[in-house]
């Protein structure tokens, strides 16, 4: 498979895409009645929240695999899809802080999915955290592959348990309303063109970053074969 | 033939790239020994640690009874001991207890009998209800060689198990893995230098920066039944 | 279960001996306590008793992390880790014990938090107090069961004491949230019934963690 005209062909695929998709936002859309134009911003933050989450899972995934087969791909994978991840997950909590802004005067709500995202974000650092003091090493894949899979089965009940807290007992701001209730069908339109746009995007940040990690991992099996060359050499 | 039940196969481990230990190649079988010999940094612990199973091999296999080091079954785990730097001892247990904790984890048949048994083989019946905090190196490394041996191993691993003890001491740890080494018992031994080992009938492999340069078969024994260093020990 | 019994009772006797972990945990609770009423300076009534409440779950977090980590750096001492896991020990049954010991350090911890929290934010002993017990035990063991698996990352890394905080933390969060508003209803003299679904989230939760514990724990514990 030709590394190159894949990437390419993914880069093409999401400029297209987000192209598209910006059109739609910034022209094609009607302005939504009550929140005005800062409502826009709607259609960023969730797909990435979307893709946040879906990372999130991937790597969870990518680590019982390694765990599993024991193959350094699929850590390679599960170390992209987390850093990859995280960026969107930054993008979801800084897009919904602007959000919060004009409409409640806030720049942040306590309301049960901004604060899910946020404890995605701090699994997410902590993963990343890890990783980097575990350094380059078959311990730091193994502790990462644990960590993600834990904290991958976490996240339903910090799910539940956020809703619970924010609906049994009343929330300080108000509940922010928007996902759902879209009356416009162009406004249906215009969110799964983002979703698209995002996930391409995702898809395409993440294979640059795999294809990249791979290539470390390569890298570090032909230093070793060298080392030992240069041993026997010595010999 | 006899089956090895200790073998390495082009045996290497490379830490990041740095090679520790390049294309290793050797078994032991039922009751013999051989005795890895070799500066340090030539990678003795690290071969020792790779046929423990407490490190994964970069290249190569690791073998204990056939089976790979790193995935033994519980069974296979039971038949192996290991004498290393650390002294796996707990400071704040006495001898007896330690003792009695691994004899319960290997499984071993009345577990404070056998302690009792083994803090007399090893000179330690006195200190026996002491706690190990208070113990001298040499007092724990008998406790160590205690506890690697007490459940009756059939593969005993010794990382420089003369190190810490006097002469009374070694004599009495050469006549244990003599002991065990004819009831059946592999052993596997490193140190700096030779001596001892060739004095029991050891083999003696040279490590030479992460390679085996020499092998030496063991000198025949005098007598099959005592072991030569046997005989200055009454 | 002879390894399992074997190790625990080995853990128990240690702390006996002299390991001050439950002194340690004690004293670290004390001191978080407080700290939080000093920082909440809180009346009484319901505010008192919803502050009491997220101090109580603030030291059982505090003193869990340390428990925890105590608990499994113990075998640090002189390289029992790799006895242990060179024995036929089960990986499971020795995640099983340092689980039960981590726990039991807790408990003895949040006993002595819950009564210095009566003491400091002027609750009576009554029945409102033993109603929060549940949700305390069930809290102790979701976070042992979590910091357990995430001590035994990071105790294997230099510098990895920050690990354990920065992933149990956020971790804990469903069990935090559901503890704290069992125990405050629980003060405020709220009936069982209104409890019950925020003890259900708990038990969920233990019961996810442990298990995942459980499976996960051998990938931890295992040898560079």
């Amino acid at each position: 498979m030709n590394d190159r005209a894949v990437r390419l062909g993914l880069g093409l695929v999401t400029l297209a895409l987000m192209l598209v998709a910006l059109y739609m936002v910034f022209v094609y859309v009607p302005t939504e009645a009550d929140q005005g134009i800062v409502q826009r911003i709607f259609y960023f933050h969730v797909p990435c929240a979307w893709v946040a989450f879906a990372s999130f899972a991937l790597v969870a995934i990518a680590g019982i695999f390694y765990l599993w087969l024991g193959q350094q791909v699929w850590d390679d994978l599960g170390y992209a899809a987390a850093e990859t991840g995280m960026v969107f997950c930054t993008l979801v909590l800084v897009t919904g802080s602007i959000w919060a802004k004009p409409i409640w005067g806030a720049w942040w709500t306590w309301d049960s999915r901004l604060t899910t995202t946020l404890i995605l974000w701090l699994l997410y650092g902590g993963y990343l955290m890890l990783r980097a003091m575990a350094g380059d090493s078959e311990q730091g894949a193994r502790f990462g592959a644990v960590v993600g899979i834990v904290a991958a089965i976490d996240v339903p009940i910090v799910i539940v348990s956020v809703r619970l807290w924010r609906t049994i007992h009343p929330a300080v701001l108000v509940t922010r309303q928007g996902g759902h209730g879209l009356e416009d069908p162009r406004m249906v339109a215009t969110l799964l063109v983002s979703l698209a746009a995002f996930t391409a995007l995702f898809i395409w940040i993440l294979c640059l970053r795999f294809v990249t990690l791979r290539m470390h991992t390569r890298l570090g099996a032909l230093a070793r074969t060298l080392a030992l060359a240069e041993a026997a050499a010595h010999d | 033939m006899t089956a090895a039940l200790i073998e390495a196969r082009s045996l290497g481990k490379s830490f990041g790239p740095t090679p520790v230990l390049r294309d290793v190649n050797l078994s032991v079988g039922a009751g013999r020994g051989a005795a890895v010999i070799g500066a340090n940094g030539a990678g003795k612990s690290t071969l020792i640690r790779l046929l423990a199973g407490l490190s994964a091999p970069t290249l190569g296999a690791a073998l204990l009874f056939g089976e790979p080091a790193r995935s033994l079954r519980p069974a296979s785990r039971r038949r192996v001991g290991l004498l290393s730097h650390q002294s796996f001892v707990y400071p704040n247990l006495t001898a007896r207890e330690n003792l009695e904790f691994y004899a319960t984890l290997y499984g071993v048949e009345d577990a404070r009998a056998v302690a009792t048994e083994w803090l007399e083989r090893v000179a330690l019946g006195a200190a026996a209800e002491a706690r190990v905090r208070g113990f001298s190196r040499g007092m724990e490394q008998r406790l160590a060689l205690a506890r690697a041996m007490l459940a009756r191993p059939d593969v005993l691993l010794l990382d420089e198990p003369f190190a810490a003890l006097d002469a009374d001491g070694a004599a009495l740890a050469a006549a244990l893995v003599g002991e065990t080494m004819a009831r059946g018992c592999a052993v596997l031994a490193s140190a700096h230098s030779a001596g001892a080992f060739e004095e029991m009938g050891f083999a003696v492999l040279i490590l030479s920066r992460g390679r085996l340069v020499r092998v030496e078969p063991p000198v025949a024994r005098q007598s099959a039944a005592r072991p030569p260093l046997a005989r200055q020990v009454s | 279960m002879n390894s399992f019994v074997a190790v625990l009772r080995k853990d128990l006797m240690l702390e006996v001996r002299g390991g001050q972990s439950t002194v340690a945990l004690g004293a670290l609770s004390l001191l978080v306590l407080v700290v939080l009423v000093f920082a909440f300076n809180p009346g009484g009534g319901e505010q008192g008793a919803e502050a009491a409440a997220g101090a109580l779950w603030v030291a059982l977090v505090f003193s869990g992390m340390l428990g925890a980590t105590r608990a499994v750096s113990a075998e640090n001492e002189n390289g029992c880790i790799r006895a242990l896991l060179m024995s036929p020990l089960d990986r499971a049954a020795l995640y099983a014990a340092k689980l039960a010991a981590a726990f039991i350090f807790m408990t003895v911890a949040e006993a002595a938090s819950i009564i210095l929290m009566v003491l400091f934010f002027n609750l009576e002993f009554d029945a409102r107090v033993m109603r929060l017990v549940p949700a305390v035990l069930l809290g102790a063991l979701g976070f042992a069961a979590l910091a357990t698996l995430l001590a035994g990352i990071s105790s294997r890394l230099r510098g990895g004491d920050l690990v354990l905080p920065l992933l149990a933390v956020p971790m804990f969060v469903p069990a935090l949230i559901a503890g704290v508003k069992a125990s405050a209803s629980a003060l405020g003299g709220a009936p069982f019934g209104e409890l019950a679904v925020w003890l259900k989230v708990l038990v969920a939760f233990d019961v996810m963690f442990v298990a995942a514990g459980y499976l996960l724990f051998e990938h931890v514990a295992g040898e560079e």
